[in-house]
C-alpha cells in the first residue's frame, strides 16, 4: 500500500513537471517510475473493429460504416403495419422514414461478402425491393416472426399481454436473435422491429440490451435493431436516426411518376466521443422506377 | 471355398441388437424367450442358452415359462429380424461381392479371390482362412452381432456346418464327409414327417443317413431323399443365388404398450439412429433425407376415451394441425416428417438434435405405438475448403439453429395474401417467375449450396421497374452494361403490410384524392398511376389490379404509400408504405 501511495505521489510530479521543468528531469522521473511500475506509460492502442459499408456514400463518411462487434439503432417513424386500436400514449407516425432502404442498402452491401441474418418481428420485408436493391438472397436468412396472425393475436396488441400459445412477436424476435448469436457464422444479424408499437418495445428491460451488446462485443458481426425510437442507450454503439426531408408539393411528382425524396440521417451516437452538436447527413435515394 | 455365416438364437440377438452394448452384454448372460404365436396363447419360439439351462423349451405357453425365475420374455418383432438381417448382409457385404440371404440369420459368402483379403505374408491357406474366420467375426462383433462361420468348398456344406458345430469351422476341401458325419440330422432342413420317418429307422447322424445305398434310399424317400443324404455326404454343388446388399436403410420399433412420454420415444430414436449410422459407416454412405414415421394409437385412444373427450381431442388435433401446418400431411393414426438436409451427414448427433427439436414442439393426438425411420443413402460430402467463399456458418450447426429458431416462429404456413404457398418462416426467399406482385416463396437456407450473386434481373423483380421504366431512358437502371448490378445511390424501399390493408379511396375523377388510413382521411398530395396489371386469367386463380404510388398528407411529414383497386373484389387496398 504503502508503494503505491510513493508511486501515485511520483506520477503526479511527473505529469507536473513534463509541463514546466526540462525534458531531461522529465525523462529520469519517467524511468525510476517504470522501475516500480513497468507498465505505466505503456500505450494500448484502441482495438479498431472492422465495419460494413451502408453503400450510401454520405453515411459511410459520416460514421464509417456500420461497426463490427457491436450494436447498431436505426431509428426512425415507422407507420403501423395493421389495423389495430390506436391508444393515446402510442407513437406511431404514417410519414416515410428511410430507414428501411438504409437497412436494404446495408443488407446489400454486407450479403457481398457475407452470409446475413434479417429478424423481421412484423413480417413486412418486400423480398423484390431488396433484390433490386442488390441484395444476395440465397445469403439472406429471412425469419418472419410476426407471421402467425389472428384474433388471439389481435387480442395481443390490445391487451399487450400474449394470449396465444405461441410468443408475441417481439419476444420471438428477440429468442431468434439469441439464438442467432449464440450460433455465429453471420455477419450481419439486422432485427426489424420498426412495426412493433412503442409501447411494446419500451418495456424490453435495460439488462436485455446490456446482454447483446456483451456478446456481439466477442463476435465479428455487426447487430443491427432497426426501431422507431433509440432504447438501448449506452449499449449501442452507433445510433442512427432517419427522417424524410419535405419535398416541395410542386416537385413530388417527374412526369407521371412520383419523384425521388429526400433523407435525413442524425448521427445520435458515434462510436468516437459523443459529439456536443449531432451530426446530419442528406441525401436522396433512387425510386425502384426510376 | 464358401463362408457361411450363421447367427445362433437369431430371433433373441435379433431383439437385443437395438438395445445399448452394455445392456445388451449384460441381457444376453441371462435368460430370454422369444414368444409369438396368437395373443391369446403365445408360446416360446426362440430361447437363449441361458434360458435353455434354465429348462425353457421352444413350444412352451408363456405361463409356463414364466415359471422360470428372472427369465424375460419378449414379443417376436419381424422387423427387427429384418433389421439383424440387413445388418448381416452388409457386414457380409464387406467381405465379398458374391453372397446369398440363405435362412433368417445366415449369409454364404463365396471367397472365392479374396485370399489377398485375409492373408499376411503369403501364409498358407489354411492359415488364410484361419484368419478370414477371426477377421469375418470381430466385423460382426462390432455391428452387435455374435456369430459362428464355417468355410467349406461347398455352400451347403459351409452352411450345415455353421448350424450344427459350436465352434467355427474349415471344412477342406473333399472331407466334408467325415467331418459333417457326426452332425445331427435334425440339422437338415427336414420336414417333421421327414425327420419322424428316419428317427423311426434308427437314422441320427449324417454318418448314417450317408451310409445308406443311394438306390434304397430312392426308392422309399424319392428325390428329397436323394437330396438330403447329398447334404448329409457333403456333396452336392449349387451355384449361389446372389444378393444385393440391402439399400434400405430403415429401422422400426414397436412398442409393447404405447407410450405418451418423449423420453421414452427419444430413447429409442437414438438406438435406432445409431444403427442405421452404423451401417452408413460400414457402407461408406451417408444420408441427406430423414423421414419419421410415428404410428399413433388412435383408435384404442378413442375407445377409452368418453364421447365428450374425444371431441375434445378431435378439436385440439384440428387446432394443433392448423398451427403446425405439417407439409407432409398428418393422416388419421401415423405422423410423418421428412427433414432434408443440405448436405449428407452420418452424425447421429446431428440427426437426433433435429427430430429432437422438431418433436418437442409437436403435440402427438394419441399415444405413440409405433416408430419408424428411413433414411435415403447417397455419397458422402467431400469437404473442401473455399479460400473465396464467404464465411458462413458451419453447415451441421446451422440446421440445428434453423430448427431451434423454427420452433419459436413455427414451421411453416401459407400466406394467401400474397399469393405464396405455404410459404415458410425461415429460409432465403426466393423470387417466382411471375408478374403478381409479391410473389416469391421461402426456400430452405443453406450455407453449403453457396451461390454467386445473380447478374440478371428476374421478370418479377421488374414488375415495376421494367414497366416504368419504359418512361425513363434507362430500361434497367439498376445493371450496367455488363449485367452487374451497381448500387451508386440507395434505393426505395418498400415495407409490405401482410395482409394488405383494406382500405377506401375518394377518388377525384380517376385520381385518388382521399384515402382511408387507420380509420382517418387522409389528402393525397401526389399520385402516380394508374398502373394497370393482371394475370392467371385462364384459370381460377385471376388477378388483376390498378395501382396508384400516392403521397399521403400527414402529420408528421408526407407518407409515401403504395394503394391498389383490386378489380375482381372491386375493392381497394394499402399494399404497403414506401420507407
Amino acid at each position: 500500500m504503502a508503494l503505491k501511495g510513493i508511486d501515485k505521489a511520483l506520477l503526479k510530479v511527473y505529469f507536473r513537471r513534463t509541463n514546466s521543468e526540462s525534458t531531461m528531469q522529465a525523462a529520469q522521473l519517467k524511468a525510476q517510475i517504470e522501475q516500480a511500475i513497468p507498465a505505466a506509460f505503456t500505450f494500448y492502442p484502441r482495438v479498431e473493429h472492422g465495419s460494413i459499408p451502408t453503400g450510401i456514400a454520405q453515411i459511410d463518411n459520416a460514421v464509417r460504416g456500420i461497426p463490427l462487434n457491436a450494436m447498431t439503432e436505426i431509428c426512425g417513424h415507422s407507420p403501423r403495419s395493421s389495423e389495430r386500436p390506436r391508444l393515446p400514449f402510442e407513437s406511431g407516425s404514417m410519414a416515410s422514414s428511410g430507414k428501411t432502404s438504409v437497412l436494404i442498402s446495408l443488407l446489400a452491401q454486407a450479403t457481398r461478402t457475407r452470409f446475413c441474418a434479417l429478424v423481421d418481428a412484423t413480417d413486412n420485408f418486400d423480398p423484390a425491393s431488396g433484390q433490386a436493391a442488390g441484395i444476395v438472397l440465397p445469403r439472406l436468412l429471412w425469419v418472419r416472426c410476426g407471421k402467425n396472425r389472428g384474433p388471439q393475436h389481435a387480442r395481443f396488441w390490445r391487451d399487450g399481454v400474449e394470449n396465444s400459445g405461441k410468443l408475441p412477436p417481439l419476444e420471438q424476435s428477440f429468442k431468434v436473435t439469441d439464438i442467432l448469436l449464440q450460433s455465429g457464422g453471420f455477419g450481419l444479424i439486422a432485427v426489424d422491429i420498426s412495426g412493433i408499437p412503442e409501447r411494446v418495445v419500451r418495456r424490453v428491460p435495460l439488462s436485455s440490451w446490456f446482454r447483446f451488446s456483451r456478446v456481439i462485443e466477442r463476435q465479428p458481426a455487426a447487430l443491427v435493431f432497426l426501431s422507431q425510437e433509440p432504447h438501448a442507450t449506452s449499449c449501442a454503439g452507433l445510433v442512427l436516426r432517419a427522417s424524410a426531408a419535405a419535398p416541395a408539393r410542386t416537385n413530388l411528382l417527374n412526369g407521371n411518376l412520383l419523384a425521388p425524396w429526400g433523407l435525413n440521417i442524425e448521427v445520435v451516437r458515434g462510436r468516437d466521443k459523443k459529439p456536443v452538436r449531432s451530426e446530419r447527413a442528406g441525401f436522396s435515394r433512387k425510386t425502384q422506377w426510376a | 471355398m464358401f463362408a457361411c455365416i450363421h447367427i445362433p438364437d437369431f430371433s433373441v440377438q435379433a431383439s437385443l441388437l437395438p438395445e445399448p452394448a452394455e445392456r445388451r452384454a449384460t441381457l444376453s448372460r441371462s435368460p430370454i424367450a422369444i414368444l409369438d404365436g396368437p395373443a391369446n396363447l403365445p408360446r416360446v419360439f426362440a430361447t437363449n442358452p441361458a434360458a435353455r439351462r434354465d429348462g425353457i423349451q421352444i413350444g412352451m405357453t408363456k405361463l409356463q415359462a414364466e415359471i422360470c425365475a428372472g427369465i424375460e420374455l419378449r414379443k417376436r418383432s419381424l422387423a427387427e429380424e429384418e433389421s439383424a438381417q440387413a445388418a448381416l448382409l452388409d457386414c457380409a457385404a464387406t467381405f465379398s461381392p458374391r453372397m446369398e440371404s440363405t435362412a433368417p440369420g445366415a449369409a454364404i459368402l463365396d471367397l472365392a479371390g479374396t485370399e489377398k483379403l485375409f492373408s499376411r505374408n503369403h501364409a498358407r491357406s489354411e492359415n488364410v482362412w484361419q484368419r478370414a474366420t477371426q477377421i469375418i467375426t470381430a466385423k460382426t462383433a462390432a455391428t452387435g452381432l455374435h456369430v459362428r462361420i464355417a468355410i467349406a468348398a461347398n455352400p451347403d456344406a459351409a452352411f450345415l456346418a455353421a448350424r450344427g458345430f459350436l465352434d467355427n469351422t474349415i471344412i477342406p476341401a473333399g472331407d466334408e464327409a467325415r467331418r459333417l458325419a457326426p452332425l445331427p440330422v435334425k440339422t437338415l432342413p427336414l420336414a417333421p414327417t421327414m425327420l419322424e420317418t428316419l428317427a423311426g429307422w434308427g437314422i441320427r447322424t449324417f454318418q448314417s443317413l450317408a451310409a445308406l445305398p443311394t438306390v434304397a434310399v430312392v426308392e422309399r424317400l424319392g428325390q428329397e431323399g436323394l437330396y438330403i443324404q447329398k447334404l448329409a455326404r457333403g456333396a452336392l454343388v449349387r451355384p449361389l443365388l446372389t444378393c444385393e446388399p440391402n439399400g434400405d436403410f430403415t429401422a422400426s420399433f414397436e412398442f409393447d404398450d404405447p407410450v405418451e412420454t418423449l423420453e421414452s420415444i427419444f430413447f429409442i430414436l437414438s438406438r435406432l439412429l445409431q444403427n442405421l449410422c452404423s451401417r452408413l459407416l460400414a457402407t461408406a454412405q451417408a444420408t441427406s433425407e430423414l423421414r419419421l414415421t410415428v404410428g399413433l394409437n388412435v383408435r384404442q385412444f378413442a375407445a377409452l376415451c368418453g364421447r365428450e373427450e374425444r371431441e375434445r381431442q378431435r378439436a385440439r388435433r384440428e387446432s394443433a394441425a392448423a398451427i403446425l401446418s405439417e407439409p407432409s400431411g398428418e393422416s388419421k393414426d401415423l405422423f410423418e416428417h421428412v427433414w432434408k438436409l443440405p448436405f449428407p451427414t452420418q452424425d447421429k448427433n446431428l440427426l437426433f438434435s433435429l427430430i429432437r427439436l422438431h418433436l418437442e414442439q409437436t403435440t402427438f393426438s394419441a399415444p405413440v405405438r409405433s416408430l419408424c425411420l428411413e433414411m435415403i443413402p447417397v455419397k458422402p460430402r467431400v469437404a473442401q475448403g473455399d479460400l473465396f467463399t464467404p464465411p458462413s456458418p458451419e453447415a451441421e450447426q446451422l440446421e440445428i439453429t434453423l430448427e431451434r429458431i423454427r420452433g419459436v416462429v413455427g414451421a411453416a404456413g401459407s400466406d394467401s395474401a400474397t399469393g405464396s404457398d405455404s410459404a415458410a418462416c425461415v429460409g432465403s426467399p426466393r423470387l417466382l417467375d411471375t408478374h403478381k406482385p409479391g410473389s416469391f416463396t421461402v426456400q430452405n437456407f443453406s450455407s453449403v449450396q453457396d451461390v454467386q450473386r445473380q447478374c440478371h434481373p428476374e421478370r418479377s423483380r421488374t414488375t415495376h421497374a421494367v414497366r416504368r421504366s419504359a418512361e425513363s431512358k434507362d430500361p434497367y437502371p439498376f445493371l450496367n452494361l455488363e449485367g452487374v448490378h451497381v448500387s451508386t445511390a440507395s434505393l426505395t424501399a418498400l415495407r409490405l403490410f401482410r395482409p394488405a390493408l383494406e382500405t377506401a379511396v375518394e377518388l377525384d375523377g380517376a385520381k385518388p384524392h382521399f384515402v382511408r388510413l387507420w380509420n382517418r382521411h387522409r389528402r393525397v398530395l401526389a399520385a402516380s398511376g394508374p398502373w394497370s396489371a393482371s394475370g392467371n386469367w385462364w384459370n381460377a386463380d385471376a388477378w388483376t389490379r390498378e395501382e396508384w404510388d400516392v403521397v399521403l398528407q400527414t402529420p408528421a411529414g408526407p407518407g409515401f404509400y403504395r394503394i391498389y383497386r383490386d378489380r375482381l373484389r372491386s375493392q381497394w387496398f394499402v399494399e404497403g408504405v414506401f420507407d
